[in-house]
């Protein structure tokens, strides 16, 4: 009987294709998932262990070898390895590596106490440990990446179930009338869903396959893709390398085969249980439980709008993944779409753009101070080097006398606004922050040349400009002075404090006052609005360092090199920077073109991964418009029968189907756009940028394509239905007795 | 004056050994306001002639001529377009579209047309048939004698040349039989409505006043009883 039964829906082509359709979307979809979290894990774990060591737990302090041998002994101890720079300032350690992690947690304090340790010693390789799943009480980050995929494999799993189940409906509705025949002469429930569950698996058998070893070939794709995308430009960031587990295929197939399972037990449940006398009736037509008017349809299309409402309105629940996807699918795009222009636009306006002649290679030295650093020489005698300026950054605190403020910044409220962490109350004044830009002593007399000062080493510039707090426009920031300027007959001096110790101060001769600054990739009171800004020379600098201090540990070279420069030629400037610090110095260097190419890539990767997965969403919303038409012609020929044998035309009939496409994949587009309107408003608004410029540079193309790329899918899906539809004979459905 | 006229009209299914002969060789003709009933035992092809009447199907040969149309010479689109104006089909199982309101139901073949219906006419025939309360109901709110009433109605509605009814008792108790046989009648006297009825209950039968029997894709008798 069971052999006949798979025989009968191997015969019914429309909707086995529609189940195998769907088992091979679901197979690929997961192996495809599985394959990439599989890598993202292994990745993660080559970066943990590349970054913090691929040790388990560690013991801090001085061990002999008679210590090591105890830890070694220990069961469960796979290796014991002695770190003596590893474990950076906390000392030497001991790396303990376990053959079975799990025991981590409950080992380590009592390896401890054999070797003599202290449980303060003891530290755990918490991030490690949390990729494969061993948790601890004591570690408080989260640790979501593990957990992540899981819930995204059973989320994804979950979807695909809401989805397919509906092509295994069809395709078991077909063949109702004949189950119920079955039903009638004794066949059990038990048996008739054994039998449906039977059919199930050997439709969906090769699919499973098939969609499982693309799934694996397309992940190693999209690794292959991040590789070429990213490369190992982005700082901290490996090359990716493609593995597959054996066991990784035994979860995947395990975890199709539940879906699908699922999938197909739904529906076969359901069945199971009908008497036979409404199995062979098989009534189950697409009804409305409540009279409900399409009344856009309707205007707008007529009879054949109406009926078309009606029939969505009917599928509702078949069609709600569909719809739900869709809206989802396209919302995301376009506000994805709109955030990348966004982005680029201000990216290239504030920073790109901005900085294009302030420099094309940035060297940062190492732990350096400026005043000891004598490279520049050589350094600006690099061929194809326009400029090259030396500088260190330092913090230190201001008294700012209420009568030195300016009157400018006194109308808008003074001190009145200032958060209290950047400004505090003071004897004879407001104490603020000072930053003090250290030039190289060649650099700053250049700099005195370009505002038009008197060149001097011995006094500082005073970069005199604060912000309009009031306007929080920071695209288009007002400045004003921020204190007098006094008379040029009068020595003024500026006298800088010691942050955290304000009573140190020094005394520095005010060269200048300036709204100009040096050319170099720096943003100035950004976070903090109320700094006072000093440039001074390194020669002051070596002067007043002992009382000021607050100095970063790194020193950085900002060099401009000749206009136009290429790409190579910044990359040959980087070279020979490279070969100048790299014998005494730690450095890391960047440069403008490869940074903004770096950027494009990193946004093209981010958009290609974000794209995909709106992709994704698309096809799931898609798959299941594809397996609900495909069984069409078996669930709503009673329909189209009965709208023929009043008269409808195949034209009009085709007209309705024309109608159900354009509101499936017209309907998310419809939803979606309010929600996109006001989000890309709403970051229009928070990023300054003007609508006009904005929509100089709108996404309309990639969003039409998209938009597109939904509506021929779903008009393919009715297209491929309709060819089906078409072949209805009317005199065969009257003359079946079951029609009602 | 006649309405209808089947002249050699013969339908055959399959090829070579499947092939089977459900029509073979029918001559027929009904005159205006004629109520006539076409009785067989099941697979003698009545419900073939039906169809074919009712520009569902195609002769296989012959000519069927239905106010002055040739239905052989019919494409697909020409014939719905017979099938909306010129009659009306009454099925067993009432056939009613259960997505719309019994009111849109009935209207259906005008709506197609872009016609606006006789709201006189549209009362009249709501009334007589005794579902104007219902007409804001879906199909499946309603018993099965209302579902034929409704299906009666829409058959009406476009005052077709002929109406055709396959056996529209048989899903229906007595008494509601006997009602939309009453019906039938009544549009047949009061509107001179041609009625063909296909039936295998002799009762039924028997209120009509002519009656064909139909045996092996044959006319083996045509009685009028008055």
């Amino acid at each position: 009987m069971w052999q006949n039964a798979y025989g009968l829906l191997k015969n019914n082509g429309t909707s086995s294709l529609s189940v195998r359709i769907a088992a091979f979307i679901s197979a690929l979809l997961l192996s495809l998932l599985c394959g990439l979290f599989y890598n993202t894990w292994k990745y993660e774990v080559e970066r943990i262990t590349q970054e913090e060591g691929g040790w388990h737990s560690r013991l801090y302090g001085e061990f002999t070898e008679e210590d090591m041998e105890t830890v070694k002994n220990f069961a469960n101890v796979k290796d014991v390895v002695v770190n003596e720079k590893g474990a950076g300032s906390a000392g030497p350690a001991l790396d303990i590596y376990f053959d079975d992690m799990g025991s981590v947690f409950s080992d380590t304090p009592h390896i401890a106490q054999q070797a003599g340790a202290a449980p303060e010693k003891i530290a755990y390789n918490y991030e490690l440990l949390a990729m494969y799943l061993v948790r601890d009480s004591s570690d408080p980050a989260p640790r979501l990446v593990f957990p992540m995929f899981l819930l995204i494999t059973l989320a994804a799993s979950f979807s695909l179930i809401v989805i397919i189940h509906n092509s295994f409906a069809v395709s078991m509705n077909a063949r109702l009338h004949q189950f119920g025949i079955l039903s009638s002469i004794g066949a059990t429930p038990r048996q008739i869903r054994t039998c449906l569950l039977q059919e199930a698996a050997g439709l969906c058998a090769v699919p499973i396959l098939a969609g499982n070893l693309i799934g694996i070939a397309g992940s190693m794709g999209l690794i292959q893709l991040s590789n070429t995308l990213l490369g190992s430009d982005i700082p901290g960031r490996h090359k990716s390398v493609f593995g597959y587990h054996p066991l990784v295929l035994v979860l995947t197939l395990l975890v199709t085969i539940f879906t699908i399972w699922i999938s197909a037990w739904i529906p076969a449940g359901k069945l199971s249980k009908l008497t036979p006398l409404e199995a062979i009736r098989n009534t189950g037509e697409l009804q409305l439980k409540r009279r409900k008017n399409s009344y856009v349809l309707s205007l707008l299309f007529g009879v054949e709008g109406e009926l078309a409402g009606n029939a969505l309105k009917a599928q509702r629940k078949a069609l709600r993944t569909a719809s739900f996807s869709l809206i989802l699918a396209f919302l995301a795009f376009a506000v994805m779409q709109c955030f990348f222009a966004l982005s680029g636009i201000s990216t290239r306006e504030t920073y790109f753009e901005r900085y294009q002649d302030v420099w094309d290679v940035m060297v940062t030295v190492k732990d350096a101070d400026v005043d000891a650093f004598g490279e520049i020489d050589r350094i600006r005698e690099i061929n194809g080097l326009e400029s090259a300026i030396v500088y260190q950054k330092a913090m230190a605190k201001r008294i700012i006398a209420e009568e030195e403020m300016s009157e400018e910044m006194k109308s808008f409220g003074g001190f009145s606004h200032a958060p209290a962490d950047d400004v505090t109350q003071a004897a004879g004044g407001r104490l603020v922050d000072a930053p003090i830009i250290i030039l190289d002593d060649h650099s700053f007399l250049a700099y005195c040349g370009q505002i038009g000062v008197v060149p001097r080493l011995d006094g500082a510039v005073i970069l005199n400009q604060i912000r309009d707090v009031t306007n929080p426009d920071f695209r288009h920031p007002d400045f004003m002075p921020y204190i007098k300027t006094p008379d040029p007959r009068e020595n003024a001096v500026s006298i800088l404090r010691q942050s955290g110790n304000e009573e140190m101060t020094a005394r520095l001769p005010v060269l200048a006052y300036t709204e100009k600054v040096p050319v170099l990739r720096e943003e100035y009171a950004t976070i903090n609005y109320y700094e006072l800004v000093h440039f001074i020379p390194v020669s002051l600098w070596k002067e007043i360092k002992g009382q000021i201090g607050g100095a970063e540990a790194d020193s950085y070279i900002c060099i401009l090199g000749k206009e136009n420069a290429s790409l190579e030629e910044l990359n040959g400037l980087q070279d020979e920077l490279g070969r100048i610090l790299g014998g005494n110095y730690t450095i890391e260097s960047e440069n403008r073109i490869q940074e903004s190419e770096t950027n494009e890539k990193q946004i093209q990767g981010m958009m290609a991964v974000l794209g995909g997965f709106c992709v994704l969403l698309a096809v799931i919303g898609i798959g299941n418009v594809f397996s609900n038409t495909l069984g069409f012609v078996r669930q709503r020929k009673r329909e189209f029968a009965r709208y023929m044998s009043v008269g409808m035309t195949p034209k009009e009939l085709k007209k309705m189907f024309c109608i159900e496409a354009l509101a499936i994949a017209g309907r998310p587009i419809l939803f979606s756009l309010p929600p996109v309107i006001i989000l890309t408003g709403y970051m229009l608004k928070a990023s300054y940028v003007e609508a006009g410029e904005f929509m100089a540079e709108a996404p309309v193309a990639p969003i039409l394509l998209f938009m597109l790329a939904v509506l021929s899918s779903v008009a393919l899906a009715y297209s491929l239905a309709w060819r089906n539809v078409r072949k209805i004979s009317l005199a065969e459905v009257l003359r079946d007795d079951t029609m009602m | 004056m006649e309405i209808l006229k089947c002249e050699g009209v013969k339908k055959v299914y399959g090829s070579g050994e499947n092939q089977v002969t459900a029509l073979n060789g029918i001559d027929l003709s009904v005159s205006r306001g004629e109520f006539v009933a076409i009785v067989g035992a099941s697979g003698s092809g009545k419900s073939t002639l039906l169809h074919i009447l009712g520009s569902v199907e195609r002769p296989t040969e012959g000519k069927v001529m239905i106010d002055g149309t040739d239905l052989s010479r019919l494409n697909q689109t020409e014939a719905a377009i017979f099938r909306r104006r010129k009659v009306g089909l009454i099925y067993q199982f009432y056939n009613l579209i259960p997505t719309l309101t019994v009111r849109k139901n009935i209207l259906m073949p005008l709506t197609l047309d872009r016609k606006k219906p006789n709201q006189e006419y549209f009362e009249k025939v709501v009334n007589s048939l005794g579902i104007a309360e219902k007409l804001d109901a879906l199909p499946n709110q309603l018993s099965g004698g209302q579902q034929q009433r409704a299906a009666i109605a829409r058959s009406l509605i476009y005052r077709p040349a002929l109406l055709l009814a396959d056996e529209p008792t048989g899903n229906l108790d007595q008494k509601n039989s006997r009602e939309i046989i009453d019906m039938l009648k009544l549009s047949n006297r009061n509107l001179d409505q041609t009625i063909l009825l296909i039936t295998h209950d002799e009762k039924v039968a028997l209120e009509a006043e002519r009656i064909i029997t139909v045996e092996d894709g044959r006319i083996i008798s045509d009685q009028r009883r008055r």
